[in-house]
This record gives structure tokens, C-alpha cells and sequence, in this order.
């Protein structure tokens, strides 16, 4: 099998996922709930509301005729007009997406860094100190609750040291940049709004640093496995025979191919900073899509609830998608099936 | 006689196991940290219910230093201190006995998660990994969608569909819990699959559900031990999370995540509020965690837990 018949077999499948994923949530919603028109009104709507929410849902008729609307709707993002913001959900998720995705890019990259080097470490140093330390810091990484990770890092770092500010995403005497891409850091970039820039990159550290906390043990976890396994091979073994150093040996030779199996787990790393940014942006202050999520939720805003939900479903898909591929280009030993 | 032969037998092996845990200091500390946890929480867990049946709520506090309920403002936000080990909140209640209140809820939902997690996991895995075809695919599908959702989001939204409190946090956390559980499962059923004894009992005419009943649940399980006792931490700190969020226990019950989120306004200044539930939750997700990595060292499991 070529490799374009293995992409696009995992890009139905991630379609297929994608329609599961707003099947589920339309059971969810309409189906299962027990009175879906409060449900999407609000326990505190007026009856006037109501009676315009079953006509706007659909949801007097059967069922299937409900499901057609609710694909063609979720489909083309219409995810209807939020009762809390009033404003229509998809350009609420327009606008906060972004930050939350930059949020998790950095953590993301943070996440890699710290533990890609720290599995190298403790595979270096097996069975000796730094291995243990290492192991020490990954289960704590591992079961620490994402909230207090956000909240010694705040305590700390932010309000004892004052290295860094405690919340919100940038300064909020500076102008914010007008939305080009509606991510603001690089929105700051191109119209060379430097103060904003620097401010909302000072203002990203803690939250980016307090997701890498809580997510880099998995990783740092299975490099350390995977380096142990390639530091057995006989390439490995070879070139320290041939006199090249032993630092080196790890750090490059070993490091590259242990490397491969740490993208798979790119997605699932995602998908957990995805959960962890809903508390961590509450805790910072930091206007992103989880704090939308909840501040719908404590409002009880279903229909940006739903939106938010199925958007982040579909991103983790992807992502997920995205990991396959980049695996099966990566490496080509896997079985492509 | 035979009976007793065996049953001394598997007797043994239990005592060995848990000789070879103790013996190593982490695996050990983790141990005690846990079985002090579930005791406590099964003393105090019926204390307050038989205090609630008999209309004498005083009996769920009886054993605490102080009650969890009664305000004292004079008392408020006290740094801990001999009088009170973690600190008062902001009404000048006691944090560690809100803390030990609180605690039966948090092992009784991770109790029951991982029990549900298994019993629908374990039938959706151990059929799918044993049939194939078909059956396969359409299991491990569902089990992909279900994993597609990340798991505090899909809560969210099970939540804000039937209502918040601890039943829903309950029911919405199995419905998140158990795919995890059928790959596990669908695992092991292919690894005992192609062992000899299926073969056998296939050849002697066992119809395949019979198989599945009694030939795969019990060594399926086994291999699967170590991480469900991993993941009893798991619950306990997700659930903090949708408790950190208000979904979980609803006031004026104490909870552990609520209590964070409740000191979140008392931040940085009285710290204590905030940190101390976080922590008691780190060092209960610790224990979980170790003691699952020395079963799984002495059980002889994979190092694959994703």
C-alpha cells in the first residue's frame, strides 16, 4: 500500500469520526436530554424564548428531520446565536480559538523540550541518580491537578518573585492589535505593535509553562523507554566502537530514532492540553477557548457549550490525524494498514 | 481437602505479593498513603450515612477535630499552624477536617469509575478483540469516537445537558472512562486468543460467549490489575477537576476541587486555602501511581500505558 492510499484512508476515517463525534452530541442534546428545549433555552428562559428556540432547533419534528438540520448546521459551523454573549457562537469561537491554540502551541514546544531531555537524561544515567530524580519529577508531572500546578507557578514565579505577571493575556493599557489572523501574537508581528508583542508573550510564559507541568511526564516517559531500546542497536554499538563519543552517540544518534514514537503521542498531548486549558485559563485569567467554555457553562449558554465542544472534537481529530501522517512520512517501517 | 489446597494456595501467592510490594520504600509509602485513604474514607463514608439516616449529621463529624460546617469567624483564614494543621477558609472553618469530610466522596467515585470503566470496557474490548471482523471494528470505532472527545470536555457537556452535581459527575465520568478500558481489554483478548487452552476449549464445543465468560475475564484481568489501581488516581484528580469547576459535590458540601476554586479569590495572600486540597490530591494521585507501577513490575505488565 502507498502511503497516499494510507492518508486518505485515515482522512475518511477522520471524517467518519468528525460526523460520530456531532452524532454524539446531537443524542446528547436532543435525544437524551430530558426537555431539549430547556436544555438549549436555558432553566430561566421565558416561554416566549422557548417556543422561538423549537422553532429556531427544529424541535418539534421528528427526529431525523432534527438530525438533517443539526448536520448541515454543525457542518458549516452555524452553531446558532449565543443567549449569554449575543453574539453568534461561531464568531465567539472565531475569536478565542486562536489564543488558545497559541497558548498550546508554545506549551506544546515547551512540553517537547523539557521532555524529550529529560527521557534522554534518565536513559543516559539508568539506574543511578538522575534517573531517579527524573522519575520522581515525571509522576509528579504525571498527577499533579492542573490547578495547583497553575497556582505555585502564580505563587512563585509571579507574586514572590514578580518575574513574570500573574494573569490576563497581555497588559490592558496597551492597544490590542486588530485581528488579521485572530492570533495576537502574530497579528502584534505584523503590525509591528512591539509593547503589545513583548507584553502578551510575557503574559503567555506562566499558563504555556503550567500546561507543560502538568503533560511533559508521558513524554519524558517514553523517550526514556525508547531511547533504552535504541541504545541496545547494533548502530549504536557500532559507532561508539568506531570511537565517536558517548554524549554524542546519545544526544544525536540515539535521540533521532527514539524520537519517533514520542509523535504519536503529539495528538493524545494535545487532546490533554485541550482539558488542561480549561482550568489553566480560568486560573490566569487568560481569554481563550476554555474560559469561554466555562463562562458558557456557569451561564448556562448551551448552544456555545455545544459549538465550543464540537470544534475542540474536531481539532483533536485532526490532530490526531495530522499524527498518523507525520508518523507514516517519519518512519517508514510501520505497517501502513 | 483439595479445595483447601488451592485455596492456600492462591492465598500464598497474595501474601507474596504484597511481601515483594513492601519491600520496596516508594511502592510501600504509596501502599500505606492508600489503604490509609480507603480506610478512612469507608469509616467516615458510614459514619455520615448512618448519621443522615438517623437524622444526626453530628455522627459524620464525630471523629474530625472540628466541624466541618460550623462557621467561626473569628477563626478566619488562619495560617496553619498546631490547632489547625492545613489552616481555616475564609469563614474560620478548619481545612483538614473539610478535607477528611470530604474524602469518602472522592474514594467512592473512584471506586465506581473504574468498576464501571471496566465492566463496559471489558465487554465492548474483550467481544471486539475475540470476534474480529466486523464486531472489531465497529467496537474500537466507538471506542476511537469516545477518545476523540477529551475527556473533561465531553464531562462539560454530559453535565450541562442533565445538571451538575456528584450523581452526574458519576455517570458522566463512567461515559468518559470507559474506552481507555475496551483497548486494554481488546488487547489482551487477541494476546489469550491464540493461547492453546482457547483451542482446546474451542474444540471441546464451548460457545464463544462461554469463552469469553470464563476463560478471558479472569487472566484479562490480571494483566489490567496494575492499571486500574493506577487510574483509582486518575479519577480522584479529574474529578477534582470537574469539582474545580463546580460540576462535582454541590455546596455546602466540602469537596476537594471545589475548595481550590473556592480559595482562588483568597489567592495569593492566604494561600493555604487553595493549595492545601491541591496537594492532599497530588500525594493521593501519587500514591495511586506508584503502587501501580510496583504491581505491574511484580505482575510482569508492558510499560504501554498511553
Amino acid at each position: 500500500m502507498s502511503i497516499w492510499t494510507y492518508i486518505i484512508n485515515r482522512a475518511i476515517r477522520a471524517f467518519f469520526l468528525i460526523l460520530g463525534i456531532i452524532v454524539l452530541t446531537f443524542l446528547l442534546s436532543h435525544v437524551l436530554a430530558p426537555n431539549p428545549a430547556y436544555v438549549w433555552a436555558g432553566p430561566h428562559a421565558a416561554p416566549s424564548v422557548v417556543q422561538a428556540i423549537i422553532g429556531e432547533y427544529h424541535l418539534n419534528q421528528p427526529l431525523y428531520v432534527q438530525l438533517y438540520y443539526y448536520l448541515i448546521s454543525s457542518l458549516t459551523f452555524n452553531f446558532g446565536i449565543s443567549p449569554f454573549f449575543k453574539q453568534p457562537v461561531s464568531e465567539l469561537i472565531a475569536t478565542y480559538l486562536p489564543r488558545t491554540l497559541q497558548l498550546i502551541f508554545v506549551a506544546m514546544i515547551l512540553t517537547g523540550l523539557i521532555g524529550i531531555f529529560s527521557g534522554a537524561f534518565a536513559a543516559e544515567h539508568k539506574d543511578e541518580w538522575g534517573d531517579y530524580t527524573v522519575k520522581a519529577l515525571y509522576l509528579i508531572s504525571w498527577c499533579m491537578p492542573p490547578f495547583l500546578a497553575a497556582l505555585l507557578l502564580q505563587l512563585f514565579i509571579a507574586y514572590k518573585w514578580g518575574f513574570l505577571p500573574p494573569n490576563l493575556m497581555a497588559d490592558p493599557t496597551l492597544p490590542s492589535p486588530k485581528p488579521i489572523t485572530g492570533f495576537p501574537i502574530i497579528d502584534a508581528i505584523i503590525e509591528s505593535n512591539w509593547p503589545y508583542f513583548i507584553s502578551s508573550l510575557r503574559h503567555l510564559i506562566l499558563p504555556a509553562f503550567a500546561l507543560a507541568l502538568i503533560s511533559f511526564g508521558i513524554i519524558t516517559r517514553i523517550t526514556r523507554s525508547s531511547m533504552l531500546l535504541s541504545l541496545n542497536a547494533d548502530y549504536i554499538r557500532s559507532a561508539i566502537m568506531r570511537g565517536v563519543e558517548k554524549r554524542r552517540v546519545i544526544y544525536t544518534h540515539a535521540l533521532k530514532n527514539s524520537m519517533i514514537p514520542v509523535i504519536t503521542l503529539l495528538a493524545l498531548v494535545f487532546s490533554w492540553m485541550i482539558s488542561g486549558s480549561v482550568i489553566i485559563e480560568t486560573i490566569f485569567s487568560y481569554q481563550g477557548l476554555g474560559w469561554l467554555l466555562t463562562t458558557a457553562l456557569y451561564n448556562y449558554d448551551y448552544p456555545t457549550v455545544i459549538g465550543c465542544s464540537i470544534v475542540i472534537g474536531i481539532a483533536v481529530v485532526l490532530a490526531n490525524f495530522v499524527a498518523d501522517v507525520l508518523y507514516a512520512v517519519i518512519d517508514p517501517r510501520i505497517k501502513l494498514g | 481437602m483439595g479445595l483447601i489446597v488451592t485455596y492456600t494456595k492462591k492465598y500464598r501467592k497474595n501474601i507474596g505479593i504484597l511481601i515483594k510490594l513492601l519491600r520496596k520504600p516508594d511502592v510501600a509509602f504509596g501502599l500505606i498513603i492508600l489503604i490509609l485513604f480507603y480506610s478512612w474514607s469507608i469509616i467516615e463514608g458510614i459514619l455520615q450515612v448512618i448519621g443522615s439516616f438517623i437524622g444526626k449529621p453530628d455522627l459524620g463529624w464525630i471523629l474530625l477535630p472540628y466541624n466541618p460546617f460550623q462557621p467561626h469567624l473569628s477563626q478566619s483564614l488562619r495560617l496553619p499552624s498546631l490547632t489547625h494543621i492545613m489552616g481555616t477558609d475564609d469563614l474560620g472553618r478548619d481545612i483538614f477536617s473539610r478535607i477528611l469530610y470530604a474524602a469518602p466522596s472522592d474514594a467512592l467515585i473512584s471506586l465506581v469509575v473504574v468498576g464501571g470503566g471496566i465492566l463496559i470496557g471489558g465487554f465492548i474490548g474483550l467481544f471486539a478483540g475475540f470476534y474480529g471482523g466486523k464486531v472489531e471494528e465497529f467496537n474500537m470505532w466507538l471506542t476511537d469516537l469516545f477518545l476523540a472527545f477529551p475527556a473533561l470536555i465531553l464531562a462539560m457537556v454530559i453535565e450541562a445537558t442533565f445538571g451538575h452535581g456528584y450523581i452526574y459527575a458519576m455517570i458522566a465520568m463512567i461515559i468518559v472512562w470507559w474506552p481507555s478500558y475496551a483497548r486494554l481489554f481488546r488487547a489482551e483478548a487477541i494476546r489469550i486468543k491464540n493461547m492453546k487452552y482457547i483451542d482446546a476449549a474451542l474444540l471441546s464445543g464451548l460457545s464463544k460467549v462461554d469463552i469469553i465468560r470464563r476463560h478471558m475475564i479472569r487472566p484479562a484481568l490480571n494483566t489490567i490489575l496494575p492499571y486500574a489501581t493506577l487510574d483509582l488516581g486518575n479519577v480522584i484528580l479529574f474529578y477534582s477537576m470537574l469539582s474545580f469547576l463546580g460540576l462535582g459535590q454541590q455546596p455546602p458540601y466540602p469537596e476537594w476541587g471545589s475548595m481550590v476554586a473556592l480559595g482562588l479569590e483568597y489567592f495569593p495572600k492566604w494561600w493555604w486555602y487553595s493549595l492545601m486540597p491541591g496537594l492532599v490530591i497530588l500525594i493521593i494521585a501519587v500514591a495511586a501511581a506508584l503502587v501501580g507501577d510496583g504491581l505491574r513490575d511484580i505482575l510482569g505488565g508492558e510499560e504501554k500505558w498511553v
